[in-house]
This record gives structure tokens, C-alpha cells and sequence, in this order.
């Protein structure tokens, strides 16, 4: 079942077919879900960093006018870890009275020791954050090379300095939460929720209450973002159904901008004492890392650790790198974007550059003379495998870049950037991510007898355009046009679907997608042929028209449709078995290898104007090319790129989540401090998609928001001269390095 | 969250918009934090009559149509549409004017209804994004939006729409310059800028070069 080898539909560009509902406010989100009756719920939290809650007091509370049902998460002597750590939940009739209702509970603490920076939770004698472990570091890894002690000997140039960068919010614009509601019989459940993962939404919500599978359901038709932090129902979703089933009501739970920010998912910080060395010909030798950071809680590492150094590490001979955790007070770390990779990117990017300077050498050639060679048992296996031709596709792409941007043309020795006050610069980062499917994605297409086609699978769209890549196959292979296929996504009823989370929605529904599409039209074309009177291979499809061979006959799709003799007729399409996988060569080179496949590589570029008056940076310009394999959408998929150019360089110049030492609290869980991108802030940004159909389809949601930070702050020290060590590159810390400089240090 | 020694940091808008000002800012807790309860309101001299705190019958005129509920005066525009008159576009999601996201116009000019209270609408013309689109098509700024696939989640998308429309009804002429400047008070974290100026240019029939 190969991908059609000439494409009507697919890669070309193709408008949102829901694109109209969401412009016009008509489409709706679960937040914006009103059902009979419904009622409102808000979690209590915890005002402190760590504490033990003494006493809970609710009784003034339900006395108030609208109060309905609240939900204990935390009972009295229980601890909380981070200042938003949910302690009960409260319902009410209006969203009037919760308020009123939240603001008469009385809860006592007896306020415990916090550490919310890095450097207090490394300092710690005491473990302030829960679970095993004296204080409140974790060893996340420890790797040498043999004989790293002689790494850096003879070698013509060093560089070592520090980089870093904050922790960072999701800040889903749609926040988390749900609306909850039971059936007269309290047995069955649904729940219309924000969520990239509709079925383990249903089943985290089913485990709960301990029901039967098909008793919960999950509805996703539209949603607000989610970027990596919305994977299951949370405390708060299964609060909401609590609250819903005491009082047999519908409950709306949806995290207000402050809970959003302060509980909704953070990315990782990770700050990391780099050396790194060459030869004079610019052959890298020797890396080595000292980092840590913090997910909060999390004890999970806050970098790709066995990927750092990044991209170029399987070119780089000799390398030594240790990672610690520092577990603060702070919520737990989810899954953000490409999680880890931007910060492996600003510990290994910027190095380069610095290096590049020290050797007098354009970093871009650097770049190119460190590649992380092609794999060649790999690309003599199998010819479509990114190891296989990894040189090859960053070299294609750099070379594309460079006439794109000008490269030549407009780069400049590190301080060369103007003798004005505002002075401009140059930099480049490259990425890679993985980016791989898998099933179950079971799809199914329905013919229907009065010439509609409805395409059907659990899976959602988080504003990937997932509903326009599933009519765009479906269209591709009946001869249709998307806009006359009906997608019915988001619904847990509709079977199993994979989360989406790592850029694996496209490549994991599209080959399911595809095999559903061409069992449909088998199946419609054999029982056609029946009612014709010829042999199945005599019909074909070609675009709006059945074509019999058989008289040279044209039927449109529609009149065909008219003829069969069945209401309907289904192709139902699905990956095969993990185990069917693995145990077929053939199968698995199929469906990983050619209907899909994993690993891209990504080039940036940035421009920027640095005002070495005020600090204030500016992106004036940005390039990016990227692969993804076979491109399903065209449109969409330059979107997702610019969207994550666009994130990435929010995380270079904005954002970041500042915690305050003394009260343990997030300074900023809002948006007017929690600086994001407004348009004008933005540059043009120039996206080249490197098209490569022969690998399959891949995803594109993580990488293109990989490389930008490095590129912008490897641009800002093209402009200026200085390094700026830690992300975000904000006014301050632009002229706290200038001055620096001027000091002689830097 | 009723540590009554918590600082104040942060008031939220609604306890702004609640207590006439300054004691009523000075008893909010953090922006996590639901405020503590507010001073008693003062009636500043010659301001109309006091009404509340329970509710009272309010009419608003939605996209052309006059509709009623029963809200308390603390209820702001935005909740008003959402949660009582089902009229969605308008999203809440910062809900202390920074996002734009609640964008929606009254009588002609783009207000955040997050900070806009539903009584004080009364008698306005409230125009939501929903009103973009009419007998089946939507109008030319939501139709630019969806071709240059200046949208991608989506939730950010009625806000600026209807701030984009605002300024091309106030200037048919409006360069892309002057409609970029329009959309500064919206904000889109999925990153759809780059898409915008080419639905904006689209728009204003130039190519974008
Ligand atoms: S919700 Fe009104 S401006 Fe953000
Ligand atoms: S499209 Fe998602 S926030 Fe703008």
C-alpha cells in the first residue's frame, strides 16, 4: 500500500476545512461547552511553596447563597509541594457565588522551608519537595568517553563559558479543564474536555471511578492548545466529574490565567558550564558539560542527556557531561514542545559560535565540518532512514538557507555589526527530532449511498489541521475534494487513537488513514462492478468521476454512489500490531520506513537588531528549512513551522517564569508579565519546506521551535561581540553583558 | 487560599472593578489567590444609583438582537455572553485585559469584554466575531483569515478578527501598517503573525514582498 505516486491533494496547499467555525467564534471548545443546568467548580490551592495544611474549614462556605458540592483533594495534615497544589474543589450555581463560596474557606498551614531557584534547591541540606532523598538534588547522569582527561591536549582553540536558560510556561490560551456531566443513571460519564490525547483522557477518568470500558466518553471537537500539557484528565478534571456526580448536575471546570500558569505544565530550565575545544582546522575534538535545572518537582532530567551534545555529538570524538536535578517547590515539569531539545540547544549551539570565534573561522563552516556523518550500515540497509542521510539533509538544507538569507552577503565578524548604536547580526542553529508514528489509529471512511463521505478516528485536532489531513487522503484517494468529506474527530466512542504529543499525530493516523481510504473505494468499486455487470478492474477512480473501461463510461462519484445497493459502504484502516511489526521486516519497513518515518533536520537563521543603548533586541528577520518527509498539507504544515519559529523565539527574547525567593510564589502567572509576542514584535519570517515524499509522512509540531533561541542569541553576539549567557536575552541581561565587556571581563 | 497575612501582589480585575478602588485593592492576595471579601463600596457623589448586589434583569443588544438575563452587577460583559447568553466567540482567557482574546465591539469600538461589566453595555450595540458571518458565508476579514491559514488552534482567532474588522470599518483605506497596529492589543501563542500579515496584505490587496 504505497502513497499514490502522482498526488492531486496531498502536499499541495489546502485551507482548514474548519477553519470558518473558529474565525467566526462558532466553533466550540470545551470551555465554551453550556450544558442544562450546568454548574461552575474552582480548586482551592495552596498559597505556599511547601506547607502542611493544619485545618480546613468549608462550613462558612456552604452557607453561601449558590453553593452546591465541594470535593476534598487534601485532608488536614497533608503536605503541599508548590504554591497552586490543589486542596479541594468547590461547585456552585453561578460563577458569582463560587467566587463567593472560595473566598469563605478558612484553611490553616503550618508554612514548611521552600527552595524555587535552582541555586536554593542545589544549596539545600533538607528535602523541601517530597518523596525519597535527603535534599533535594538528583543525579540524572554521569557519561565520559575513555580517556576524556586528554580531551582537550593540542588543541588549537578552547572555549569555556556558562549558558542557560529559565523555565518557561505553556500558557495554553484555552486553558485546561473540562465540563463533566453523568447520565440520569449515574453510570455513564462524558466529558467534554481540553485535552491532545482524547481516549486516555476517557480512560484516566474511567480508572477513577472504576467503570467499565465504553462508560466514559470524551469529546474534543476544537481545542485552544495544548503544546505538550494536556494528556489526561488532572486533578481537576476528575474533581469536576466528582463534583457532577454528588449533585447529579453538569460541572464546568476550567483553570482561570493565574491556575493556568502556575499548574498547567512548565518546561524545564537548564544552565550548563560549557568547554569546548578544536583543531585549527576547525574539527571539533572535545565537549564537555557541567548542567542542571529544574522541572519543579519533577525528578525527571531537564535535558536530552544522552543527545548533548546536540546534533553534532556523533561527530564530536571525546565527551564528558554530568547532569543534576534541582527539585524546587515549583509545579511539576510536563512535556513542552519538543521537550528538553531547545535547552540541548542552547547548551551546544551558542558553544559553537563561541568556539568559531575563538578560531577565526564563519560559524556556518564550522558548522558544516562538524556534521554528524551519514550512517552508512544504516543508509545501506535502508535508504530512506534519517541516520542514513543525516550529513546530506543538513548540508542540502544549509545550502538552501545560505542563498535565502544571504548568508554570505550579510554575515560579519562577531562585533562588526554597525557603528551605530544599534548594531545587527547573524545566527544559526541547527535541530533534530525524532518524530515517528504509530497505531492504533483505527479510521474508518463511510460511502455512503447518497454521495457523502464521512472519515472517522478518536484522534483530535489541537490546530494541527489534523481534520484537513485526514479529508485531504480521503479525498486524494476517491477523487474527491476535501471539502466534501465530513471529519468526525475527538469522540473516545470512535476507538483508540495515539496521543498526540511528539509530533506523532500526522505520521501515526495518516498511513491508517490512507489504508482506511483505499479499503473503502475497493469495496465500493467491487460492489459497483457488481451492479454494472463488469469485472472490478475495469472500474477505476479518477478525480469526481467513476471511470468504467469497460464502454469508456464517466460516472460521477455522486450518481455512482446512487447505484449501489447498500445504504452504505465502510473501509475500515489501522496500523498493524506492534507484534505483527516486529515480527515482519517487510511490514515495518513498509510502515515505518516509506508510509511513515521518523527523523528531521532543521536550519535557522535570525536576524537581529540589538540597541546597545537600551538592550532592547530585536528579530528582524528569520529563515528556517526544514524536512518533514511527505508533506500532507502544504499550508498547514509552513504554519506549524512559523508558529514554531514564533514560540521559540518567544522563549528567546520574552518569556519566562519568575519565582519569588521569599514567598515561594510565580511573581508572574498572568499575561502582562508573562511577556509573550504581540504581531509587531514579530519579524517575517521566510519558511522553505525541503520536501523529501520518498521518506513518508513525518512530524513537523517539535522541531521548527528547537533551534531559534540558539539562533538568536547566537545572532545577538554576531552583532555585538557579546555573549549573553542566559535566555531570555531581555534588556537587562543584553546590557548587564555589555557592561561586562566594558569591564574587561568579558 | 485565605492566608490572611498573604501580601498583596496582584488584585484581580474583578476586585478592581468590584471595590471602588484602593481598599478594595489593598485586600487582594495573589494573582493565584481569590481576593479576601472587599470594603464596602462608596458611592462617589453624583454617580448613578447603586444596584445590586443581587441580580436585576439586564438587556443587551447581541449582534442585532435584544436578549435578556437576570445577572448580579459584578458580572462582566464577557461572562454575561458566555455563560449566560451562550455566545461563545468571545473567549476568556487572561480575563484582566492583556490578551484580546474577549475582543468585541460596542457601538463600533473594540472593547476587551473581560473588563467591560454587562450593565453598563446596556443600551450599546455589542458585536461579537459570530456576526461575521451571515447567510452561510463568512465576511472578508474571518474568509482572509481561514486562506492564509492565519489560525491554527484557533482560540486567539474571533478576538483578532474582530479587532482586524474594527479597523478596516473605521478605514476601508487602512494600510497594512495602520491593521497591524490595530492587533497589538491581541495576543496568539500558537504563533500565527506571519500568517496574519499575509491574510492583512490579502486584505488590502498588495503583495507582501
Ligand atoms: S480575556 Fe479579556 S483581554 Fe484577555
Ligand atoms: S491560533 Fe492558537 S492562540 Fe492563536
Amino acid at each position: 500500500m504505497p502513497w499514490p505516486t502522482t498526488r492531486r491533494l496531498i502536499g499541495t496547499k489546502i485551507q482548514r476545512l474548519d477553519g470558518v467555525e473558529k474565525a467566526t467564534g462558532r466553533a466550540k471548545y470545551a470551555f465554551d461547552i453550556k450544558r442544562p443546568r450546568m454548574l461552575f467548580a474552582k480548586v482551592i490551592r495552596s498559597p505556599h511553596a511547601h506547607a502542611t495544611i493544619k485545618s480546613i474549614d468549608t462550613a462558612a462556605a456552604e452557607k453561601v447563597a449558590g453553593y452546591r458540592a465541594l470535593y476534598q483533594i487534601k485532608k488536614a495534615g497533608a503536605s503541599v509541594f508548590f504554591a497552586g497544589d490543589e486542596i479541594l474543589a468547590i461547585a456552585a450555581d453561578t460563577e458569582e457565588h463560587l467566587e463567593d463560596c472560595v473566598r469563605a474557606v478558612r484553611i490553616e498551614y503550618t508554612v514548611q522551608p521552600h527552595a524555587v531557584r535552582e541555586d536554593d534547591a542545589l544549596r539545600s541540606k533538607t528535602n523541601t519537595t517530597g518523596g525519597p532523598g535527603g535534599n533535594n538534588i538528583n543525579a540524572a547522569g554521569d557519561f565520559s568517553t575513555d580517556n576524556f582527561e586528554n580531551a582537550f591536549n593540542g588543541l588549537a582553540a578552547t572555549h569555556q563559558a556558562d549558558y542557560g536558560v529559565g523555565v518557561i510556561s505553556h500558557q495554553c490560551l484555552e486553558s485546561h479543564g473540562l465540563v463533566a456531566e453523568w447520565d440520569a443513571k449515574q453510570e455513564n460519564l462524558t466529558v467534554w474536555a481540553s485535552t491532545q490525547a482524547v481516549p486516555n483522557t476517557a480512560e484516566g477518568l474511567r480508572v477513577h471511578f472504576k467503570l467499565k470500558p465504553g462508560q466514559v466518553k470524551c469529546i474534543t471537537n476544537y481545542m485552544g492548545g495544548g503544546f505538550g500539557s494536556k494528556f489526561g484528565p488532572d486533578i481537576q478534571g476528575i474533581a469536576a466529574a466528582e463534583l457532577a456526580r454528588t449533585t447529579r448536575q453538569a460541572v464546568k471546570l476550567m483553570l482561570d490565567r493565574a491556575e493556568e500558569v502556575t499548574v498547567g505544565g512548565i518546561r524545564p530550565s537548564a544552565y550548563g558550564n560549557v568547554k569546548i575545544g578544536a583543531t585549527k582546522e576547525g574539527q571539533i575534538r572535545a565537549y564537555e558539560v557541567e548542567c542542571h535545572g529544574t522541572g519543579g518537582i519533577s525528578r525527571g532530567a531537564t535535558v536530552s542527556f544522552a543527545i548533548l551534545p546536540y546534533v553534532y555529538g556523533p561527530a564530536i570524538p571525546n565527551i564528558k557531561r554530568r547532569h543534576r536535578v534541582a527539585r524546587t517547590n515549583i509545579q511539576i515539569a510536563r512535556a513542552m514542545r519538543a521537550p528538553n531539545h531547545p535547552q540541548n540547544s542552547i547548551l551546544t549551539e551558542l558553544a559553537i559560535d563561541d568556539l568559531a570565534a575563538r578560531l577565526n573561522i564563519n560559524p556556518m563552516t564550522l558548522r558544516l565540518a562538524n556534521l554528524p556523518p551519514n550512517d552508512q550500515a544504516e543508509a545501506q540497509a535502508n535508504p530512506r532512514t534519517f541516520v542514513g542521510q543525516r550529513a546530506t539533509i543538513y548540508r542540502t538544507e544549509i545550502e538552501i538557507i545560505r542563498k535565502m538569507c544571504g548568508w554570505d552577503r550579510a554575515w560579519h565578524a562577531p562585533g562588526q555589526g554597525g557603528k551605530g548604536v544599534v548594531k545587527t547580526g547573524l545566527g544559526m542553529a541547527l535541530h533534530t527530532w525524532g518524530g515517528g508514528g504509530r497505531g492504533p489509529n483505527p479510521t474508518r471512511v463511510t460511502i455512503n449511498q447518497n454521495g457523502t463521505v464521512v472519515a472517522q478516528s478518536s484522534s483530535q485536532d489541537l490546530g494541527t489541521a489534523q481534520r484537513t489531513v485526514t479529508a485531504i487522503i480521503v479525498a486524494e484517494i476517491l477523487g474527491l475534494q476535501p471539502t466534501d468529506i465530513t471529519v468526525n474527530l475527538g469522540d473516545s466512542s470512535f476507538g483508540p487513537s495515539t496521543p498526540s504529543g511528539g509530533s506523532t499525530t500526522c505520521p501515526g493516523t495518516s498511513p491508517a488513514i490512507l489504508k482506511a481510504a483505499e479499503t473503502a473505494r475497493d469495496a465500493f468499486l467491487t460492489s459497483l462492478a457488481g451492479r454494472l455487470n463488469v469485472q472490478r478492474n475495469q472500474l477505476s477512480i479518477a478525480p469526481g468521476v467513476v471511470v468504467n473501461m469497460a464502454n469508456n463510461q464517466r460516472i460521477p462519484f455522486r450518481q455512482a454512489c446512487g447505484m449501489l445497493n447498500v445504504a452504505s459502504i465502510q473501509g475500515n484502516g489501522d496500523w498493524p500490531t506492534q507484534k505483527e511489526l516486529q515480527g515482519n521486516a517487510k511490514l515495518r519497513e513498509e510502515w515505518t520506513t516509506r508510509l511513515s518515518n521518523q527523523g528531521v533536520g532543521g536550519v535557522q537563521i535570525a536576524e537581529v537588531k540589538v540597541d546597545t543603548e537600551t538592550g532592547v533586541v530585536k528579530c528582524s528577520r528569520f529563515w528556517a528549512v526544514q524536512d518533514c518527509g511527505l508533506i500532507i498539507n502544504k499550508l498547514a504544515c509552513e504554519s506549524q513551522v512559523a508558529g514554531g519559529v514564533i514560540m521559540g523565539l518567544n522563549y528567546a527574547l520574552y518569556e519566562e517564569c519568575i519565582y519569588d525567593r521569599a514567598t515561594g510564589r510565580q511573581v508572574n502567572p498572568n499575561m502582562e508579565f508573562y511577556k509573550l509576542a504581540g504581531i509587531a514584535d514579530m519579524p517575517s519570517i521566510k519558511v522553505h519546506m525541503h520536501d523529501m515524499p520518498e521518506r513518508g509522512v513525518i512530524g513537523i509540531g517539535e522541531p521548527p521551535t528547537i533551534a531559534t533561541a540558539a539562533a538568536v542569541g547566537n545572532a545577538i553576539f554576531n552583532a555585538t561581540g557579546v555573549r549573553v549567557p542566559i535566555a531570555p536575552y531581555t534588556p537587562e541581561r543584553v546590557l548587564a553583558a555589555l557592561a561586562n565587556r566594558r569591564a574587561g571581563n568579558g | 487560599m485565605n492566608d490572611q497575612e498573604t501580601p498583596s501582589t496582584s488584585p484581580s480585575r474583578r476586585d478592581f472593578l468590584y471595590g471602588t478602588g484602593a481598599a478594595a485593592a489593598a485586600t487582594a492576595v495573589t494573582g493565584l489567590a481569590v481576593a479576601e471579601t472587599p470594603a464596602a463600596e462608596v458611592q462617589p457623589a453624583g454617580a448613578t444609583p447603586a444596584s445590586g448586589p443581587g441580580a436585576l434583569k439586564v438587556t443587551l443588544n447581541v449582534n442585532g438582537r435584544e436578549v435578556q438575563a437576570n445577572l448580579e452587577p459584578r458580572v462582566t460583559l464577557l461572562d454575561a455572553l458566555r455563560n449566560y447568553l451562550d455566545v461563545t466567540g468571545c473567549k476568556r482567557v487572561c480575563d484582566r485585559a492583556t490578551c484580546g482574546a474577549c475582543t468585541v465591539t460596542l457601538d463600533g469600538k473594540v472593547v476587551y469584554a473581560c473588563t467591560v461589566l454587562a450593565i453598563e453595555a446596556q443600551g450599546k450595540q455589542i458585536r461579537t466575531a459570530e456576526s461575521l458571518f451571515n447567510e452561510g458565508k463568512p465576511d472578508a476579514v474571518p474568509a482572509a483569515f481561514v486562506r492564509a491559514d492565519a489560525q491554527q488552534c484557533g482560540f486567539c482567532t474571533p478576538g483578532f478578527v474582530v479587532a482586524m474588522k474594527t479597523v478596516l470599518q473605521d478605514n476601508p483605506q487602512a494600510t497594512p501598517a495602520q491593521i497591524e497596529k490595530g492587533l497589538q492589543g491581541n495576543i496568539c501563542r500558537c504563533g500565527t503573525y506571519e500568517q496574519m500579515r499575509d491574510a492583512i496584505y490579502a486584505l488590502c490587496n498588495q503583495k507582501r514582498t
